[in-house]
């Protein structure tokens, strides 16, 4: 009697152990799907590492927030990157070896330079979709570029919208006038046409225009010209710090009450933490909100959460941060949609799921829903340094362009 | 014509010109004693201003003590790459030694990237910020005072050279080295002095410059302007330096204010070409310069 006892309880035992063990392995089994390869060339090193290091940061942490939530639609994701040290042969040689893996579906490029250069090979490719650091206006022309997308507005957008909201600030009729200045590299010129174009509808006057070579120069000449010209406002562009603490230092201490705008890669905290109290009224166009902003959503929370879950040490993350996790959060939308349509991940389709993107709430990483025009996202909001607090806070409504 | 304006212009170029003077000393010093063209200059000047980041900026020391330690890293730098790097290449043809001091530099920037990042920085300030005005004349601060030091230094060192033991047996070794050795000139620590004075003067300029326009592993480019500095006033001639260093900063000024920031660089080149044409030994070189 105890034998046959001892016997059930052995069959039970068994029969709990295969059910547990079917249990546990459910996840897993729904994870034995094919993976989806997200790539990248990333400048670890390098002139742009200062924000590789960050972009690759944001795109790791996705990818392990993501595959702790199943993955995408129960296909596990793989991030597999190069570093490039923002060269362009080294990234196309790092995409080469890249797409050799037939899961790869979407990749981040490092500049500019390089999404032009590799553009004729994924447009044969036809299977994989790109975005990445580059904001270049080019980009966005679908005939050329049709797998590849911003993710946010392009540079001219940016101009758009800081134009915008310098307009908003007319008073009585009396619209400010502004000052472009940019670096003579393809970045710098980028906005610049379609800036004036933009700031003569909306009747601006643009009442100097200056360009410097990039990085560490001197500027007093071109301060000068600026001590004539008196605009309201300058926005710079093609730059990640120097020289613009230099053109604020200086006129400010000639007594100009010029306000000082910037674009993207000119708008990190990068600004402030080397600038201090320099840095007081510096506004930036933004199209994430900043990791450290007053404002939440779930995605945003899961975003703190994952990245201090990953380096607890690591504090604050700079914009180049949000904008990878921003890239790979795309990327999920996209083949999500593109899987949910029954479709196969080629770059016709990914695009189609990408143009189809409409008033898409993302979690607070952006402030309001998201529509894609032209393979961008063309929204973005003003931030105004507030150097006491070390930090940007918002002075500008949620202003989606048309 | 606003000849205000082209008076502020003027003085903001000579200001940076002398700036560019004082690199092109250093790289002269070291060209007329040793013949050796340092590439690795401007990565010289940028080592020298990240070690003046790291001693105001990390370990907060007063500008006045963290100024003269950063200017003698650069100059102890310099005369640890001659003796290191460079002496081992003597006799060895002038292409071998110029491609050894292009693979310092881009050492000197990789080490920099290894121990500071590549992030941009900003030097801690140091110089007065109020106003300077030279009669009706507007002058940025950090460019004035930068030129005072800057001529400081070029005098002490002109007086050095004119006066001293080591400027002589400098000067000596520059004309004919065999005869100096003869005379019992230590040739081999002449060889070295100028590597540590060339050194000096480019950090001196190296932390001006990054004072007034920011730092970067890729500060060191600006070794390519002074290498126009010193082809126009002659490789081997520190008057040539002094007055090319300070037309060349007018010249690349006034192109940039009147024909924007676009043409500041093909402007000197354009004077470049042009000396090499009447006068391929530079406006003031000896004519046995072997070009490389």
């Amino acid at each position: 009697m105890f034998n046959q006892v001892m016997r059930k309880g052995r069959r039970l035992a068994g029969i709990g152990s295969v059910v547990a063990a079917l249990g546990l392995a459910a996840p897993v089994l729904a994870q034995d799907k094919e993976p989806i390869v997200f790539g990248g060339s990333i400048p670890l090193s390098g002139v742009f590492a200062f924000a590789g290091i960050h972009i690759h940061a944001g795109l790791t942490d996705y990818t392990d927030w993501i595959n702790s939530q199943g993955g995408i639609n129960g296909h596990p994701v793989e991030y597999v990157m190069e570093d490039t040290a923002y060269e362009v042969d080294r990234s196309v040689a790092a995409f080469k070896k890249i797409s050799g893996n037939d899961n790869l579906a979407t990749y981040y490029g490092d500049s500019t330079g390089f999404m032009k250069a590799i553009a004729s090979e994924v447009n044969e490719m036809n299977s994989v979709l790109m975005s990445g650091a580059s904001f270049a206006t080019a980009l966005t022309d679908n005939e050329q570029y049709p797998y590849q997308f911003i993710p946010g507005p392009n540079y001219s957008q940016m101009f758009g919208i800081i134009l915008e909201y310098i307009a908003s600030q007319g008073e009585g009729g009396d619209m400010p006038t502004v000052a472009f200045v940019y670096s003579d590299t393809e970045f710098g010129k980028d906005p610049i046409e379609n800036g004036k174009a933009r700031a003569a509808e909306l009747g601006i006057e643009v009442v100097e225009e200056i360009v410097t070579k990039p990085g560490s120069v001197d500027v007093s000449a071109e301060v000068l010209k600026m001590r004539r010209a008196r605009p309201d406002y300058i926005v710079f562009h093609g730059y990640i710090l120097s020289p613009i603490n230099e053109f604020m230092v200086q006129m400010r201490q000639m007594g100009l009450d010029t306000q000082f705008m910037g674009t993207f890669w000119s708008s990190d905290k990068l600004i402030i933490d080397k600038m201090g109290e320099d840095a007081d009224g510096y506004m930036g166009v933004m199209p994430y909100n900043y990791y450290d902003s007053e404002e939440g959503g779930p995605m945003l929370d899961a975003l703190r959460t994952q990245a201090e879950q990953s380096d607890p040490e690591a504090g604050y993350r700079p914009t180049g941060y949000m904008q990878g996790w921003f890239n790979a959060m795309v990327w999920t939308e996209v083949v999500k949609r593109t899987l949910d349509a029954g479709k196969e991940l080629t770059g016709d389709n990914m695009a189609e799921a990408l143009a189809s993107i409409e008033d898409w709430d993302t979690g607070g990483i952006i402030g309001v829903p998201v529509t894609v025009k032209n393979m961008s996202f063309p929204v973005g909001r003003i931030w105004r340094v507030n150097a006491k607090e070390g930090r940007y806070e918002p002075v500008s409504d949620w202003i989606h362009l048309d | 014509m606003d000849w205000l304006f082209f008076g502020e212009i003027s003085l903001a170029g000579l200001a940076m010109g002398g700036l560019y003077a004082l690199i092109a000393l250093g790289f002269v010093i070291i060209y007329k004693a040793t013949r050796v063209i340092n590439f690795a200059i401007g990565e010289i000047m940028m080592f020298a201003a990240y070690l003046f980041l790291a001693f105001a900026g990390g370990m907060e020391m007063s500008p006045w003590v963290a100024v003269p330690l950063a200017v003698l890293g650069g100059a102890l730098l310099g005369g640890v790459i001659e003796k290191t790097m460079i002496r081992p290449m003597l006799g060895e043809s002038p292409i071998s030694v110029v491609m050894v001091t292009i693979g310092i530099a881009s050492i000197l920037v990789g080490l920099v990237e290894m121990i500071w990042t590549s992030n941009p920085q900003l030097l801690p300030s140091f110089l007065p910020r109020e106003p300077v005005f030279i009669g009706p004349m507007y002058l940025a601060p950090k460019i004035a005072y930068g030129f005072l030091i800057g001529m400081s230094v070029l005098v002490l060192y002109l007086l050095y050279f004119r006066f001293s033991r080591g400027g002589v047996a400098l000067r000596a070794t520059a004309s004919d080295q065999a005869a100096a050795y003869s005379m019992g000139i230590n040739v081999r620590r002449v060889f070295n002095l100028a590597w540590v004075f060339g050194s000096l003067a480019a950090s001196v300029a190296g932390i001006l410059v990054a004072a007034t326009g920011g730092l970067s592993p890729q500060f060191g480019i600006i070794g390519l302007s002074v290498l126009v500095v010193v082809i126009v006033g002659g490789l081997d001639s520190i008057l040539g330096a002094l007055i090319a260093g300070v037309f060349i900063g007018w010249l690349e000024t006034v192109a940039g204010a009147y024909l924007g920031g676009e043409y500041r660089m093909p402007a000197t080149f354009a004077v470049l070409a042009v000396i090499l044409v009447l006068k391929p030994y530079g406006l003031f070189g000896t004519h046995e310069i072997e070009r490389v």
